[in-house]
Protein backbone atom coordinates (compact mmCIF):
# COMPACT_ATOMS: atom_id res chain seq x y z
CA UNK A 1 0.00 0.00 0.00
CA UNK A 2 3.02 2.57 1.04
CA UNK A 3 4.68 1.64 -2.36
CA UNK A 4 1.45 2.36 -4.51
CA UNK A 5 0.86 5.80 -2.51
CA UNK A 6 4.71 6.31 -3.45
CA UNK A 7 4.26 5.71 -6.72
CA UNK A 8 1.10 7.32 -7.50
CA UNK A 9 2.72 10.61 -5.55
CA UNK A 10 5.95 9.94 -7.96
CA UNK A 11 3.34 10.09 -11.07
CA UNK A 12 2.38 13.30 -9.90
CA UNK A 13 5.54 15.32 -9.45
CA UNK A 14 7.14 13.72 -12.78
CA UNK A 15 7.56 16.04 -15.59
CA UNK A 16 5.22 16.16 -18.07
CA UNK A 17 5.79 14.35 -21.25
CA UNK A 18 5.04 17.50 -23.28
CA UNK A 19 6.68 20.42 -21.79
CA UNK A 20 4.23 23.11 -22.96
CA UNK A 21 6.18 26.07 -22.15
CA UNK A 22 9.23 25.39 -23.84
CA UNK A 23 7.14 24.83 -27.08
CA UNK A 24 5.24 28.22 -26.04
CA UNK A 25 8.30 30.17 -25.44
CA UNK A 26 10.29 28.49 -28.43
CA UNK A 27 7.74 29.10 -30.66
CA UNK A 28 7.48 32.84 -29.40
CA UNK A 29 11.38 33.36 -29.09
CA UNK A 30 11.21 33.11 -33.09
CA UNK A 31 8.14 34.92 -33.97
CA UNK A 32 9.00 37.96 -31.84
CA UNK A 33 12.94 37.97 -32.85
CA UNK A 34 11.59 37.68 -36.33
CA UNK A 35 9.29 40.67 -36.44
CA UNK A 36 11.45 43.09 -34.41
CA UNK A 37 14.57 41.78 -37.21
CA UNK A 38 11.25 42.28 -40.38
CA UNK A 39 10.81 45.95 -38.28
CA UNK A 40 14.31 46.92 -38.08
CA UNK A 41 14.60 46.02 -42.07
CA UNK A 42 11.80 48.76 -42.72
CA UNK A 43 13.24 51.55 -40.48
CA UNK A 44 16.88 51.28 -41.66
CA UNK A 45 16.79 49.27 -45.05
CA UNK A 46 15.67 52.10 -46.59
CA UNK A 47 16.94 54.96 -44.55
CA UNK A 48 20.65 53.26 -43.86
CA UNK A 49 20.95 50.61 -46.64
CA UNK A 50 20.99 51.80 -49.97
CA UNK A 51 24.39 53.29 -50.01
CA UNK A 52 27.07 50.45 -49.17
CA UNK A 53 29.55 53.48 -49.18
CA UNK A 54 28.14 55.95 -46.86
CA UNK A 55 28.56 55.94 -42.90
CA UNK A 56 24.96 54.99 -41.78
CA UNK A 57 25.70 52.18 -43.99
CA UNK A 58 28.48 51.12 -41.39
CA UNK A 59 26.66 51.78 -38.46
CA UNK A 60 23.30 50.29 -38.83
CA UNK A 61 24.47 47.07 -40.94
CA UNK A 62 27.42 46.13 -40.93
CA UNK A 63 27.68 46.49 -37.20
CA UNK A 64 24.31 44.56 -37.46
CA UNK A 65 26.28 41.52 -39.26
CA UNK A 66 29.49 42.04 -36.94
CA UNK A 67 27.25 40.94 -33.89
CA UNK A 68 25.85 38.79 -35.22
CA UNK A 69 28.26 36.88 -36.28
CA UNK A 70 29.50 36.84 -33.10
CA UNK A 71 26.37 35.50 -31.51
CA UNK A 72 25.70 33.11 -33.66
CA UNK A 73 28.99 31.60 -33.42
CA UNK A 74 28.63 31.68 -29.38
CA UNK A 75 25.00 30.23 -29.48
CA UNK A 76 26.30 27.30 -31.87
CA UNK A 77 28.84 26.61 -29.52
CA UNK A 78 27.24 26.78 -26.61
CA UNK A 79 24.10 25.13 -27.67
CA UNK A 80 25.40 21.98 -29.40
CA UNK A 81 28.35 21.54 -26.86
CA UNK A 82 25.84 21.44 -24.02
CA UNK A 83 23.48 18.72 -25.73
CA UNK A 84 26.70 17.39 -26.73
CA UNK A 85 28.62 17.03 -23.07
CA UNK A 86 24.80 16.23 -21.33
CA UNK A 87 24.34 13.20 -23.53
CA UNK A 88 22.85 10.20 -22.02
CA UNK A 89 25.48 7.61 -22.11
CA UNK A 90 23.08 5.11 -21.16
CA UNK A 91 20.74 5.67 -23.82
CA UNK A 92 19.60 2.69 -24.26
CA UNK A 93 18.50 1.23 -20.95
CA UNK A 94 16.17 4.66 -20.43
CA UNK A 95 12.47 3.63 -19.44
CA UNK A 96 9.65 3.17 -22.23
CA UNK A 97 8.28 6.55 -20.52
CA UNK A 98 11.58 8.18 -20.55
CA UNK A 99 11.94 7.46 -24.26
CA UNK A 100 8.28 8.43 -25.27
CA UNK A 101 8.94 12.12 -23.26
CA UNK A 102 12.26 12.59 -24.80
CA UNK A 103 10.29 12.21 -28.34
CA UNK A 104 8.25 14.95 -27.35
CA UNK A 105 11.06 16.73 -26.50
CA UNK A 106 12.67 15.84 -29.85
CA UNK A 107 9.45 17.38 -31.34
CA UNK A 108 9.07 20.60 -29.73
CA UNK A 109 12.93 21.09 -31.29
CA UNK A 110 11.63 19.51 -34.16
CA UNK A 111 8.94 22.60 -34.52
CA UNK A 112 11.54 25.08 -33.83
CA UNK A 113 13.20 24.06 -37.00
CA UNK A 114 10.11 24.01 -38.81
CA UNK A 115 9.77 27.77 -38.10
CA UNK A 116 13.49 28.70 -38.54
CA UNK A 117 13.45 26.67 -42.19
CA UNK A 118 9.93 28.92 -42.65
CA UNK A 119 11.66 31.98 -41.88
CA UNK A 120 14.85 31.07 -43.69
CA UNK A 121 14.51 29.77 -46.77
CA UNK A 122 10.78 31.14 -47.93
CA UNK A 123 10.01 34.83 -45.51
CA UNK A 124 13.20 36.13 -45.88
CA UNK A 125 14.46 34.53 -49.06
CA UNK A 126 11.67 35.54 -51.57
CA UNK A 127 12.07 38.98 -49.47
CA UNK A 128 15.63 39.44 -51.00
CA UNK A 129 14.17 38.30 -54.09
CA UNK A 130 11.79 42.00 -54.12
CA UNK A 131 15.10 43.76 -52.22
CA UNK A 132 17.50 42.85 -55.00
CA UNK A 133 14.85 43.69 -57.76
CA UNK A 134 14.51 46.83 -56.61
CA UNK A 135 17.42 48.28 -55.23
CA UNK A 136 20.86 48.29 -57.62
CA UNK A 137 23.74 46.06 -55.08
CA UNK A 138 26.70 47.54 -54.49
CA UNK A 139 28.00 45.12 -51.73
CA UNK A 140 27.84 41.50 -50.81
CA UNK A 141 26.74 42.74 -47.41
CA UNK A 142 23.40 44.38 -48.53
CA UNK A 143 20.63 45.11 -45.94
CA UNK A 144 19.06 41.81 -47.27
CA UNK A 145 21.73 39.48 -47.24
CA UNK A 146 22.64 40.56 -43.91
CA UNK A 147 19.25 39.49 -42.98
CA UNK A 148 18.61 36.32 -45.19
CA UNK A 149 22.14 34.80 -45.41
CA UNK A 150 23.99 35.53 -42.23
CA UNK A 151 20.98 35.59 -39.73
CA UNK A 152 18.25 33.32 -40.54
CA UNK A 153 20.25 30.70 -42.78
CA UNK A 154 22.53 30.13 -39.60
CA UNK A 155 19.99 30.13 -37.52
CA UNK A 156 18.23 26.97 -38.93
CA UNK A 157 21.37 25.76 -38.68
CA UNK A 158 22.41 25.88 -35.72
CA UNK A 159 18.39 24.63 -34.66
CA UNK A 160 18.83 21.99 -37.31
CA UNK A 161 22.31 20.78 -35.81
CA UNK A 162 20.31 20.62 -32.34
CA UNK A 163 17.60 18.74 -33.28
CA UNK A 164 20.00 16.06 -34.86
CA UNK A 165 22.38 16.04 -32.07
CA UNK A 166 19.29 16.29 -29.37
CA UNK A 167 18.30 12.42 -31.96
CA UNK A 168 21.34 11.70 -31.43
CA UNK A 169 22.11 11.52 -27.95
CA UNK A 170 18.73 10.96 -26.13
CA UNK A 171 16.89 8.88 -28.23
CA UNK A 172 17.44 5.01 -28.67
CA UNK A 173 16.09 5.18 -31.98
CA UNK A 174 19.22 6.70 -33.63
CA UNK A 175 21.73 4.63 -31.89
CA UNK A 176 22.38 1.94 -34.51
CA UNK A 177 24.12 4.42 -37.18
CA UNK A 178 23.59 8.10 -38.44
CA UNK A 179 20.27 8.51 -39.92
CA UNK A 180 20.79 9.23 -43.30
CA UNK A 181 17.51 11.42 -44.29
CA UNK A 182 18.10 13.21 -40.87
CA UNK A 183 21.59 14.50 -42.11
CA UNK A 184 19.70 15.50 -45.60
CA UNK A 185 17.52 16.90 -44.04
CA UNK A 186 19.88 19.23 -42.19
CA UNK A 187 23.05 19.21 -43.99
CA UNK A 188 21.67 20.00 -46.89
CA UNK A 189 19.87 22.97 -46.08
CA UNK A 190 23.24 23.89 -44.50
CA UNK A 191 25.13 23.95 -47.37
CA UNK A 192 22.74 26.57 -48.82
CA UNK A 193 25.14 28.83 -46.62
CA UNK A 194 28.40 27.57 -47.98
CA UNK A 195 26.52 27.94 -51.64
CA UNK A 196 26.37 31.32 -50.65
CA UNK A 197 30.15 31.92 -52.05
CA UNK A 198 29.46 30.51 -55.54
CA UNK A 199 26.20 33.72 -55.03
CA UNK A 200 28.55 36.45 -54.57
CA UNK A 201 31.48 35.93 -56.42
CA UNK A 202 28.86 34.85 -59.64
CA UNK A 203 27.20 38.39 -58.83
CA UNK A 204 30.39 40.12 -58.62
CA UNK A 205 31.95 38.86 -62.03
CA UNK A 206 29.40 38.68 -64.06
CA UNK A 207 26.03 39.39 -62.78
CA UNK A 208 24.77 42.39 -61.31
CA UNK A 209 21.03 42.36 -62.14
CA UNK A 210 18.10 40.50 -60.13
CA UNK A 211 17.05 37.72 -62.20
CA UNK A 212 16.00 35.08 -59.71
CA UNK A 213 15.75 32.32 -61.98
CA UNK A 214 18.97 32.41 -62.98
CA UNK A 215 21.44 29.49 -62.81
CA UNK A 216 23.28 31.47 -60.92
CA UNK A 217 20.90 30.80 -58.05
CA UNK A 218 20.69 26.64 -58.68
CA UNK A 219 22.72 25.45 -56.31
CA UNK A 220 20.11 27.07 -53.44
CA UNK A 221 17.60 25.06 -55.40
CA UNK A 222 19.33 21.58 -54.60
CA UNK A 223 20.17 22.26 -51.55
CA UNK A 224 16.43 23.19 -51.18
CA UNK A 225 15.43 19.83 -52.03
CA UNK A 226 16.92 18.54 -48.82
CA UNK A 227 14.53 19.59 -46.70
CA UNK A 228 12.22 16.62 -48.13
CA UNK A 229 14.51 14.58 -45.80
CA UNK A 230 12.36 15.36 -43.26
CA UNK A 231 10.01 12.90 -44.52
CA UNK A 232 12.44 10.40 -43.24
CA UNK A 233 12.35 11.86 -39.92
CA UNK A 234 8.49 11.63 -40.07
CA UNK A 235 8.59 7.68 -41.40
CA UNK A 236 11.13 6.73 -38.53
CA UNK A 237 9.50 8.87 -35.74
CA UNK A 238 6.17 7.21 -36.96
CA UNK A 239 7.46 3.75 -36.54
CA UNK A 240 9.38 4.74 -33.32
CA UNK A 241 6.43 5.71 -31.80
CA UNK A 242 3.86 3.68 -32.38
CA UNK A 243 6.20 0.62 -31.00
CA UNK A 244 6.37 2.45 -27.64
CA UNK A 245 2.30 3.00 -27.80
CA UNK A 246 1.75 -0.21 -28.88
CA UNK A 247 3.63 -2.06 -25.64
CA UNK A 248 1.09 -3.83 -23.61
CA UNK A 249 -0.67 -1.09 -20.74
CA UNK A 250 1.48 -1.02 -17.88
CA UNK B 1 10.47 -2.17 -16.31
CA UNK B 2 9.80 -4.99 -18.72
CA UNK B 3 10.90 -3.98 -21.95
CA UNK B 4 7.32 -5.04 -23.70
CA UNK B 5 6.22 -2.37 -20.87
CA UNK B 6 3.92 0.30 -22.69
CA UNK B 7 5.04 4.22 -22.12
CA UNK B 8 1.75 5.13 -21.33
CA UNK B 9 -0.46 4.27 -18.56
CA UNK B 10 -3.81 3.82 -20.18
CA UNK B 11 -5.78 3.94 -23.68
CA UNK B 12 -6.71 7.41 -23.42
CA UNK B 13 -3.24 8.26 -22.96
CA UNK B 14 -2.04 6.73 -25.48
CA UNK B 15 -4.57 8.55 -28.01
CA UNK B 16 -4.21 11.95 -26.52
CA UNK B 17 -0.20 11.14 -27.12
CA UNK B 18 -1.10 9.96 -30.33
CA UNK B 19 -2.96 12.84 -31.55
CA UNK B 20 -0.36 15.18 -30.19
CA UNK B 21 2.03 13.70 -32.33
CA UNK B 22 -0.35 13.87 -35.21
CA UNK B 23 -0.29 17.47 -35.02
CA UNK B 24 3.19 18.48 -34.08
CA UNK B 25 4.30 16.06 -37.18
CA UNK B 26 1.95 17.89 -39.75
CA UNK B 27 2.97 21.27 -38.47
CA UNK B 28 6.57 20.45 -38.89
CA UNK B 29 6.02 18.69 -42.19
CA UNK B 30 3.98 21.82 -43.17
CA UNK B 31 6.41 24.14 -42.71
CA UNK B 32 9.30 22.64 -43.73
CA UNK B 33 8.32 21.18 -46.74
CA UNK B 34 6.81 25.01 -47.23
CA UNK B 35 10.47 26.23 -46.99
CA UNK B 36 12.08 23.82 -49.65
CA UNK B 37 9.80 23.68 -51.78
CA UNK B 38 9.50 27.64 -51.91
CA UNK B 39 13.23 28.10 -52.66
CA UNK B 40 12.76 25.63 -55.03
CA UNK B 41 10.09 27.51 -56.84
CA UNK B 42 10.80 30.90 -56.59
CA UNK B 43 14.72 30.37 -58.23
CA UNK B 44 13.56 27.92 -60.75
CA UNK B 45 9.88 29.83 -61.90
CA UNK B 46 9.61 32.67 -59.26
CA UNK B 47 10.35 35.99 -61.73
CA UNK B 48 7.16 34.51 -63.85
CA UNK B 49 5.10 34.69 -60.61
CA UNK B 50 6.52 37.50 -59.02
CA UNK B 51 5.16 40.33 -61.58
CA UNK B 52 1.72 40.45 -63.58
CA UNK B 53 4.36 41.76 -66.95
CA UNK B 54 5.91 38.36 -66.64
CA UNK B 55 2.51 36.34 -66.79
CA UNK B 56 2.63 35.84 -70.39
CA UNK B 57 0.96 33.48 -72.70
CA UNK B 58 4.54 31.23 -73.12
CA UNK B 59 6.72 30.86 -70.96
CA UNK B 60 4.62 31.60 -67.45
CA UNK B 61 1.96 28.94 -69.37
CA UNK B 62 5.35 26.65 -69.70
CA UNK B 63 7.20 27.24 -67.26
CA UNK B 64 5.24 27.07 -63.74
CA UNK B 65 3.35 23.91 -63.77
CA UNK B 66 6.76 22.17 -64.95
CA UNK B 67 8.79 23.36 -61.80
CA UNK B 68 5.43 23.31 -59.42
CA UNK B 69 5.05 19.80 -59.62
CA UNK B 70 7.91 18.45 -58.22
CA UNK B 71 7.13 18.66 -54.67
CA UNK B 72 3.77 18.09 -54.71
CA UNK B 73 4.51 14.91 -56.54
CA UNK B 74 7.79 13.65 -53.75
CA UNK B 75 5.36 14.46 -51.11
CA UNK B 76 2.38 12.40 -52.30
CA UNK B 77 5.30 9.33 -53.12
CA UNK B 78 5.12 9.02 -48.93
CA UNK B 79 1.95 10.86 -47.74
CA UNK B 80 -0.30 8.30 -49.99
CA UNK B 81 1.68 5.45 -50.22
CA UNK B 82 2.34 5.19 -46.36
CA UNK B 83 -0.76 6.63 -44.94
CA UNK B 84 -2.74 6.82 -47.62
CA UNK B 85 -3.60 10.55 -47.02
CA UNK B 86 -4.77 11.46 -50.23
CA UNK B 87 -3.93 14.96 -49.98
CA UNK B 88 0.13 15.17 -50.57
CA UNK B 89 -0.43 17.40 -53.73
CA UNK B 90 -2.96 20.01 -51.60
CA UNK B 91 -1.09 20.10 -48.87
CA UNK B 92 2.34 21.42 -50.93
CA UNK B 93 0.22 23.66 -52.80
CA UNK B 94 -1.16 25.34 -49.41
CA UNK B 95 2.47 25.89 -47.79
CA UNK B 96 3.70 27.36 -50.76
CA UNK B 97 0.88 29.75 -51.26
CA UNK B 98 0.80 30.79 -47.82
CA UNK B 99 4.57 31.85 -47.84
CA UNK B 100 4.32 33.54 -51.06
CA UNK B 101 1.49 35.52 -50.10
CA UNK B 102 2.66 36.50 -46.64
CA UNK B 103 5.59 37.38 -48.49
CA UNK B 104 4.33 39.49 -51.31
CA UNK B 105 1.79 41.50 -49.01
CA UNK B 106 4.80 41.70 -46.01
CA UNK B 107 7.55 42.42 -48.37
CA UNK B 108 7.25 43.04 -51.68
CA UNK B 109 4.00 45.45 -50.61
CA UNK B 110 4.93 46.04 -47.12
CA UNK B 111 8.90 46.99 -47.86
CA UNK B 112 9.26 47.77 -51.86
CA UNK B 113 5.93 48.92 -52.53
CA UNK B 114 4.70 46.86 -55.45
CA UNK B 115 0.88 46.75 -55.03
CA UNK B 116 -0.58 43.50 -54.21
CA UNK B 117 -1.86 43.14 -57.92
CA UNK B 118 1.07 43.75 -59.29
CA UNK B 119 2.57 40.91 -57.72
CA UNK B 120 0.55 38.55 -56.35
CA UNK B 121 1.33 34.75 -56.81
CA UNK B 122 -0.21 31.93 -59.58
CA UNK B 123 -3.06 29.69 -58.50
CA UNK B 124 -1.93 25.85 -58.22
CA UNK B 125 -4.72 25.25 -56.30
CA UNK B 126 -6.80 23.45 -59.30
CA UNK B 127 -4.24 21.46 -60.93
CA UNK B 128 -2.89 19.82 -57.30
CA UNK B 129 -6.83 18.97 -56.44
CA UNK B 130 -6.94 16.86 -59.60
CA UNK B 131 -3.40 15.18 -59.02
CA UNK B 132 -4.47 14.31 -55.18
CA UNK B 133 -8.41 13.39 -56.12
CA UNK B 134 -6.85 11.17 -59.79
CA UNK B 135 -4.22 9.31 -56.77
CA UNK B 136 -7.40 8.58 -54.52
CA UNK B 137 -9.49 7.23 -57.18
CA UNK B 138 -6.80 5.53 -58.75
CA UNK B 139 -4.45 4.24 -56.39
CA UNK B 140 -1.94 4.04 -59.27
CA UNK B 141 1.28 6.19 -59.36
CA UNK B 142 1.91 5.91 -63.42
CA UNK B 143 -2.11 6.80 -63.86
CA UNK B 144 -1.43 9.86 -61.03
CA UNK B 145 1.68 10.74 -63.38
CA UNK B 146 -0.25 10.48 -67.02
CA UNK B 147 -3.66 12.17 -66.21
CA UNK B 148 -2.58 13.68 -63.18
CA UNK B 149 0.49 15.18 -64.25
CA UNK B 150 -1.30 16.33 -67.56
CA UNK B 151 -4.35 17.56 -65.89
CA UNK B 152 -1.66 19.77 -63.68
CA UNK B 153 -0.55 21.61 -66.42
CA UNK B 154 -3.04 22.05 -68.82
CA UNK B 155 -5.38 23.49 -65.89
CA UNK B 156 -2.96 25.81 -64.96
CA UNK B 157 -3.64 28.58 -67.75
CA UNK B 158 -7.64 28.14 -66.84
CA UNK B 159 -6.82 28.13 -63.04
CA UNK B 160 -5.01 31.48 -63.52
CA UNK B 161 -7.22 32.64 -66.33
CA UNK B 162 -9.69 34.77 -64.05
CA UNK B 163 -7.30 36.72 -62.51
CA UNK B 164 -4.97 37.45 -65.38
CA UNK B 165 -7.65 38.14 -68.19
CA UNK B 166 -7.94 41.67 -66.92
CA UNK B 167 -4.15 42.61 -66.79
CA UNK B 168 -4.07 41.07 -70.16
CA UNK B 169 -6.62 43.23 -71.82
CA UNK B 170 -4.73 45.75 -74.94
CA UNK B 171 -3.86 49.53 -74.36
CA UNK B 172 -2.78 52.01 -76.02
CA UNK B 173 -0.09 54.09 -74.25
CA UNK B 174 2.10 56.84 -76.31
CA UNK B 175 1.53 55.35 -78.84
CA UNK B 176 2.58 51.73 -78.92
CA UNK B 177 0.13 49.16 -77.84
CA UNK B 178 0.69 46.68 -74.63
CA UNK B 179 -0.90 44.87 -72.50
CA UNK B 180 -2.20 46.69 -69.03
CA UNK B 181 0.46 44.00 -67.33
CA UNK B 182 2.83 45.55 -69.27
CA UNK B 183 2.28 49.07 -68.32
CA UNK B 184 2.10 47.80 -64.74
CA UNK B 185 5.84 47.14 -65.21
CA UNK B 186 6.09 50.18 -66.58
CA UNK B 187 5.27 52.46 -63.75
CA UNK B 188 6.65 50.15 -61.49
CA UNK B 189 10.27 50.85 -62.03
CA UNK B 190 12.46 47.79 -60.82
CA UNK B 191 15.52 49.37 -60.95
CA UNK B 192 17.73 45.92 -60.50
CA UNK B 193 15.33 44.01 -63.07
CA UNK B 194 15.92 45.92 -66.08
CA UNK B 195 13.58 45.32 -68.96
CA UNK B 196 16.08 43.63 -71.34
CA UNK B 197 16.15 40.41 -68.67
CA UNK B 198 11.81 40.10 -69.21
CA UNK B 199 11.65 36.91 -70.76
CA UNK B 200 8.29 36.88 -72.11
CA UNK B 201 6.36 36.15 -75.20
CA UNK B 202 9.73 35.14 -76.91
CA UNK B 203 9.89 32.71 -79.74
CA UNK B 204 8.28 31.93 -83.18
CA UNK B 205 4.80 30.75 -82.04
CA UNK B 206 3.77 33.92 -81.38
CA UNK B 207 2.77 33.69 -85.01
CA UNK B 208 0.19 31.14 -84.25
CA UNK B 209 -1.45 34.09 -82.83
CA UNK B 210 -4.07 32.34 -80.32
CA UNK B 211 -3.35 29.09 -80.37
CA UNK B 212 0.56 30.48 -78.31
CA UNK B 213 -1.18 29.76 -74.51
CA UNK B 214 -3.01 26.08 -75.35
CA UNK B 215 0.19 25.02 -77.51
CA UNK B 216 2.50 25.99 -73.98
CA UNK B 217 -0.19 24.32 -71.62
CA UNK B 218 0.28 21.26 -73.77
CA UNK B 219 3.94 21.26 -73.57
CA UNK B 220 4.00 21.81 -70.10
CA UNK B 221 1.80 19.53 -69.68
CA UNK B 222 4.05 16.50 -71.47
CA UNK B 223 6.76 17.66 -69.22
CA UNK B 224 5.01 17.54 -66.10
CA UNK B 225 4.08 13.90 -66.90
CA UNK B 226 8.18 13.27 -66.48
CA UNK B 227 8.86 15.27 -63.89
CA UNK B 228 5.40 13.43 -61.93
CA UNK B 229 7.52 10.36 -62.47
CA UNK B 230 10.92 11.40 -61.50
CA UNK B 231 10.10 13.54 -58.26
CA UNK B 232 7.70 10.24 -57.47
CA UNK B 233 11.10 8.37 -57.06
CA UNK B 234 12.66 11.46 -55.43
CA UNK B 235 10.22 11.51 -52.90
CA UNK B 236 10.42 7.85 -52.13
CA UNK B 237 13.54 8.05 -51.14
CA UNK B 238 13.62 11.28 -49.36
CA UNK B 239 10.83 9.08 -47.30
CA UNK B 240 13.25 6.27 -46.57
CA UNK B 241 14.58 5.75 -43.05
CA UNK B 242 18.61 4.17 -43.79
CA UNK B 243 21.19 4.40 -41.05
CA UNK B 244 24.91 4.47 -42.68
CA UNK B 245 26.91 2.01 -40.25
CA UNK B 246 27.86 2.65 -37.23
CA UNK B 247 31.80 2.30 -36.35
Amino acid sequence: MAATTESVRADAAEAPLLNKKNMILGSLLYVVFYAWVRWYEGIYGWSAGLDSFAPEFETYWMNFLYIEFVLEVSTAGILWGYIWKTRDRKVMSITPREELRRHFTHWTWLVMYAFAIYYGASYFTEQDGTWHQTIVRDTDFTPSHIIEFYLSYPIYIITGGACFLYAKTRLPTYQQGLHLQYMVAVVGPFMILPNVGLNEWGHTFWFMEELFVAPLHYGFVFFGWAALGVMGVVNTEVAAIAKLLKKDLA
Amino acid sequence: MSASQSAVRSRAEAVKVSRTFDWLILFTLFFVVLGGYHIHYMLTGGDWDFWTDWKDRRLWVTVAPIVSITFPAAVQAVLWWRYRLPFGAVVCILGLLLGEWVNRYMNFWGWTYFPVNFCFPSNLMPGAIVLDVVLMLTNSMTITAVIGGMAYGLLFYPGNWPVIAPLHVPVEYNGMMMTLADLQGYHYVRTGTPEYIRMVEKGTLRTFGKDVAPVSAFFSAFVSILIYFLWHFFGKWFGGTSFTQSS
